[in-house]
């Protein structure tokens, strides 16, 4: 029994220094594979999650009813008068969008996922996703959605992937400022959640509240250009340079569908 | 064979744990995230014998280092080192309380879980301050650290008991050590 024991202990030994050895390739290899043994149970859970929040969403008073009801009434009209007016515009737009070519130019290849959760580290913003390698995902793809950047893949396996969001600390976009030639790097906080700080600002940019900032695109960057990044919410100079505090233009603390942005169409 | 079998439990519920702490949402206060894998830990470490207990913060250490592993220009943030250290350290403290008190009981797992997790969570932002520079200490950092650990000792007497319940290990203690006498 005490061989045994020794024995063990020696495997342990063995065991701790070797981890401790392991190099970042490997460590990126080993978290892929724990995401892929954590996969089937964040999918479920995921999904109870998702049906338990939708059971007090879909329970209503009976007057609440008639409330939507009549709501969802009045707002059918004025939809259908809308929508005659709306056609002619949308010929018109579609004319447009082909003389111009905005769409080749601006639009992206997307794959659409579901967020399965916010990742519980207290100083690391990140979620998973329930798309992966199987998807087309790799590391370093950007995530948005309809209102705005989101953040970057970092881990991919199979059929998860993890998401650093732009509000960690870690995760930087070269970003520029709406109406000014301000560029500067944007990138969360350890002392504030969800708020964007924009550093390396000229000290004269006197930026005012409600000025947006998109993502500059920089060579060899993972973001590209013009994406929603925040809106400036206040500024100030510091010693060397001026820092804006920003409101990010999606709303990272309730993700539920996003973007993995794959490559331009 | 009862440790061999809550050894397996517990090995089974630390991927579950760390599924079901990212699905829980954030406290309003501060956005402070709920931690069940250092409950799960301190009761691992409570319950086991000293061995299989470390193998267990073995386990512990590389399911925490690789959650929050991060690559940052080819180099890993945290590494498995430090996590592998703490947890380690944190086993061999919680075997010597258990055998202290002659055996687990629901008051310290409770203490313990709170302690694990507000070393867990001060010592990662004092890593990140020492790594990325910077020291920003203020309510709101406080207030991440510090929620998450009073909110351990809630969680840990539901999970002590559903586990007793599930594997009931022979009186509220392990087996007494025998006192020394010096009758004849």
């Amino acid at each position: 029994m005490k061989k045994l024991q020794i024995a063990s202990l020696a495997i342990l030994v063995v065991a701790i220094v070797w981890f401790c050895l392991l190099e970042a390739g490997t460590l990126s290899s080993l978290q892929s594979g724990l995401l892929a043994i954590l996969s089937p149970i964040t999918r479920s859970g995921g999904a109870v999650k998702k049906s338990i929040s939708g059971i007090g969403k879909d329970l209503m008073t009976l007057e609440q009813l008639q409330k939507e009801y009549d709501r969802i009434l009045a707002e059918n009209r004025r939809l259908r008068a809308e929508n005659s007016g709306l056609r002619d515009l949308q010929t018109d737009n579609d004319h447009l969008r082909q003389v111009l070519g905005y769409r080749e130019r601006s639009a992206f290849r997307l794959i659409p996922a579901a967020v399965l959760g916010h990742d519980a580290g207290t100083w690391w913003s990140t979620i998973k996703i329930n798309r992966g390698s199987k998807d087309g995902i790799a590391v370093d793809m950007p995530v948005i959605t309809d209102r705005g950047l989101v953040g970057k893949t970092t881990a991919v396996s199979s059929d998860v992937s993890e998401v650093v969001l732009i509000s960690d600390e870690n995760c930087k976009v070269a970003a520029k400022v709406e109406g000014t030639k301000e560029q500067g790097i944007s990138g969360g906080a350890r002392d504030t959640a969800g708020e964007l700080h924009l550093t390396f600002l000229s000290k004269l940019a006197d930026l005012q509240p409600g000025q947006k900032v998109y993502t500059a695109g920089v060579s060899g960057g993972i973001f590209p250009s013009g994406l929603a990044l925040g809106t400036v919410k206040s500024f100030h100079a510091r010693e060397l340079d001026g820092e804006a505090i920003l409101e990010p233009s999606a709303d990272l603390g309730d993700l539920e569908e996003v973007y993995v942005v794959t490559g331009a169409k | 064979m009862r440790h061999t079998l809550l050894f397996v439990i517990l090995i089974l519920l630390l991927p579950v744990s760390v599924a079901m702490q990212d699905l829980l949402p954030a406290i309003p206060v501060a956005q402070a995230r709920i931690q069940i894998l250092p409950v799960l830990f301190c009761f691992a470490m409570l319950a086991l014998p000293l061995l299989p207990a470390l193998f267990f913060a073995l386990a512990t250490a590389l399911v925490q280092g690789l959650v929050l592993l991060q690559i940052q220009a080819g180099q890993s943030e945290l590494g498995l080192t430090l996590p592998i250290v703490f947890f380690i350290a944190w086993a061999i403290v919680l075997q010597m309380s258990s055998e202290a008190t002659h055996g687990m009981r629901w008051e310290l797992h409770a203490f313990g879980s709170a302690l694990v997790t507000l070393t867990l969570l001060g010592g990662e932002f004092l890593v990140l301050c020492i790594k990325r520079g910077g020291f920003p200490l203020d309510m709101s950092v406080g207030l991440r650290i510090i929620v998450p650990a009073l909110v351990a000792p809630f969680l840990a007497p539901a999970l002590y008991f559903m586990l007793r319940a599930l594997v009931p290990l022979s009186p509220d203690a392990g087996p007494v050590a025998a006192q020394p006498s010096f009758k004849r």
